[in-house]
């Protein structure tokens, strides 16, 4: 049956400004923009620890996993970025104070110079009272562990070590730049423009508002996942460790609905954490753009190239329900099987 | 009342001591001048002795940018930012030499949302429906080549509003007039305003108390609006919710400039600051003492 064709004028606009949208939004990528180092390691390692709960235990559960990389932290200043986007109460939006509690401490313990717990709010101006409702003020005052508020800290001009954006440079926080060793602390969660964010969509909070805005609009401006992978070749992810012992899928990073997921993920790669994270949340990695981009210099995302320590993979894998425009990324065959 | 001098006495004294030997301030503990807290800073100063806030003054008449703008801090980058309306306000609080104003108000006249561009009206028309918010309603961008966002815009309109007053010519009272209709555009739907968006993907967003304040005190000529009440009423909700000065400071100012009570809102300053345990940072402390001394029914800028 012939399916009758109609193309009115106001169609045929719609359609040429939607070509040309998706064509703008396609191109930062398609164009090979050399980044200046390659950071991939041979084999990157990443471990899932299986963890129910934010209780007492975690700070000791957080050592024996730490204790698998065997990391080098001895008089370093260690910075922990966790994701303190905006506290909306009874929603699973913020990495768990208690995680962050515990992770300050186990550097500490591994012989830290110092540690600094440092962010810069996405949304949220008022970083004091950002701190005392998420409770990570407490947290901090406990362990006397500084907090640096990245939206307002002493800036440094800095060139970009891949130029997806077209920014070239960014003003970026002192306490950054002046830190040895950064460990991305993302809250696993689905992301309503980027697909998920993790620990490389985590980044975004070190840049600040004060300069940038609130949200740092600019970036979006530029392209979210050209601004991803930018920040992160220009400021390198030395660790991670992912929140996922409550997760959020659907309408993330703020309105999604919680999911029970029981683990954390820590690595030595962001970009074979955030495709091991999305393994979990049955996404396929290699479909997510920022994802894709980082993995040809910034890391691994292949399976064969990620030493899996801990639990396996698909004992916590639970299918993340997303957003409809991301629907592309639900790997539907590993919903069903091992892979 | 002798409590609310007292307090805004050691405000004063900490701020003078934070100053820095450029004649800024920065935020915390920084050692890099940030436009923002200097000019909230000299706001606070603006009793004392011209002696004693002029090398602030100074510092942001030789800051200003080329082309009219101001940046955010020290070594920032030229084309200008979202503080070019604080420190016009700032200005002419504190001068008498108007020509960095003037020319701070040419270049706000010149800045706008870069939704308001026709191909970008477009596209939220046809491509791009996630974020709910119509684009011929635009005010100012946190810097040139961003949306217009709700503190820029707010800073803009007090700015134009007091630098025009009675005489405002017919393409500035458009351009006040879009951009406070923007404002009411990105109000959250029961009142209050985020950072510049009400509804995004089909679920309404949080207010903000700080943002919200400053929102409101740039819509006082409409202060009989239906969205400028409830918001009003959502603020006043908040007093007994937040804990840090900044907000609650934010809170008074809007409250006093709308000619409500702000006893209960000085009541909790004077708390917090006995309760805080470590030095106060500079932004914080100017806000408290422009929240203690902005009169009933007055600007506080």
């Amino acid at each position: 049956m012939a399916i009758p064709f109609e193309l009115d004028r106001r169609k045929l606009l719609r359609n040429c400004l939607a070509l040309g949208a998706g064509a703008l939004t396609a191109a930062p990528f398609t164009v090979y923009r050399k980044p200046r180092s390659n950071r991939r390691h041979p084999v990157s390692r990443v471990a899932i620890l299986s963890a129910e709960s934010y209780s007492g235990k975690l700070e000791q559960l957080l050592m024996d996993g730490l204790s698998l990389f065997k990391l080098e932290v001895k008089r370093k200043k260690v910075l922990l970025k966790p994701n303190l986007v905006e506290f909306l109460p009874g929603k699973e939006v913020t990495t768990h104070p208690a995680l962050v509690g515990a992770a300050a401490e186990c550097f500490l313990r591994l012989g830290a110079k110092r540690v600094t717990v440092a962010e810069g709010s996405g949304h949220q101006r008022d970083t004091e009272e950002l701190l005392v409702d998420t409770g990570l003020q407490d947290q901090l005052r406990q362990r006397r562990v500084e907090f640096v508020d990245l939206n307002r800290d002493d800036l440094t001009k800095i060139r970009l070590k891949s130029n997806y954006t077209g920014l070239g440079h960014l003003w970026l926080p002192n306490a950054v730049l002046d830190s040895d060793f950064v460990v991305s602390m993302p809250k696993v969660k689905t992301h309503h423009w980027a697909g998920v964010t993790l620990s490389l969509k985590n980044m975004f909070g070190i840049v600040p508002g004060m300069k940038y805005g609130w949200p740092k609009n600019l970036l979006h401006w530029r392209g979210i996942n050209e601004s991803i992978v930018d920040i992160c070749a220009t400021v390198p992810v030395d660790f991670v460790i992912a929140d996922g012992i409550v997760a959020m899928e659907g309408n993330g990073p703020l309105h999604g609905s919680s999911r029970q997921l029981g683990a954390l993920i820590l690595a030595d790669d962001p970009v074979a954490a955030d495709a091991t994270a999305s393994r979990i949340m049955t996404l396929s990695p290699e479909r997510l753009p920022h994802l894709r981009e980082a993995a040809r210099f910034l890391g691994n995302i292949c399976r064969s190239d990620i030493q899996q320590l801990g639990v396996s993979i698909e004992s916590v894998r639970q299918p993340f329900r997303v957003l409809s425009g991301f629907s592309s990324l639900v790997d539907s065959v590993c919903i069903h099987r091992e892979c | 009342m002798n409590r609310l001098h007292q307090l805004a006495a050691h405000c004063e004294q900490d701020i003078l001591k934070k100053q820095l030997p450029s004649g800024g301030w920065g935020f915390g503990e920084n050692r890099q001048w940030a436009t923002e807290p200097t000019c909230f800073a000299l706001l606070a100063l603006r009793l004392q002795p011209s002696s004693v806030y002029e090398p602030g003054v100074r510092l942001l008449l030789s800051c200003q940018n080329a082309n009219g703008s101001w940046p955010v801090f020290a070594d920032d980058d030229t084309e200008g930012s979202w503080v070019t309306g604080l420190a016009i306000l700032t200005l002419m609080r504190l001068t008498t030499g108007w020509n960095a104003v003037d020319r701070g108000i040419g270049w706000l006249l010149k800045t706008q949302g870069r939704e308001s561009h026709w191909m970008m009206r477009w596209r939220y028309r046809l491509l791009d429906r996630n974020v709910k918010f119509n684009p011929d309603k635009y005010g100012w961008p946190w810097m040139p080549g961003s949306s217009s966002w709700v503190v820029p815009t707010a800073y803009a309109l007090i700015a134009l509003r007091k630098y025009f007053a009675c005489c405002i010519p017919k393409p500035v009272a458009e351009r006040v007039r879009r951009g406070a209709e923007m404002l009411f555009d990105r109000a959250c739907p029961g009142g209050g305003w985020n950072a510049g968006n009400g509804v995004a993907f089909g679920v309404p967003l949080t207010p903000h108390p700080d943002v919200t304040a400053l929102a409101l005190i740039a819509l006082h000529p409409q202060n009989h609006h239906p969205l400028v009440r409830a918001s009003l009423d959502w603020l006043l909700s908040q007093v007994a919710e937040v804990s840090s000065l900044y907000s609650l400071s934010w809170i008074g100012m809007a409250l006093a400039a709308f000619g409500l009570p702000a006893w209960h809102v000085w009541e909790k300053l004077f708390r917090l600051h006995s309760e805080a345990r470590t030095g106060q940072d500079c932004q914080a402390l100017a806000l408290t003492h422009l929240a203690l001394y902005t009169g009933k029914g007055t600007n506080p800028f």
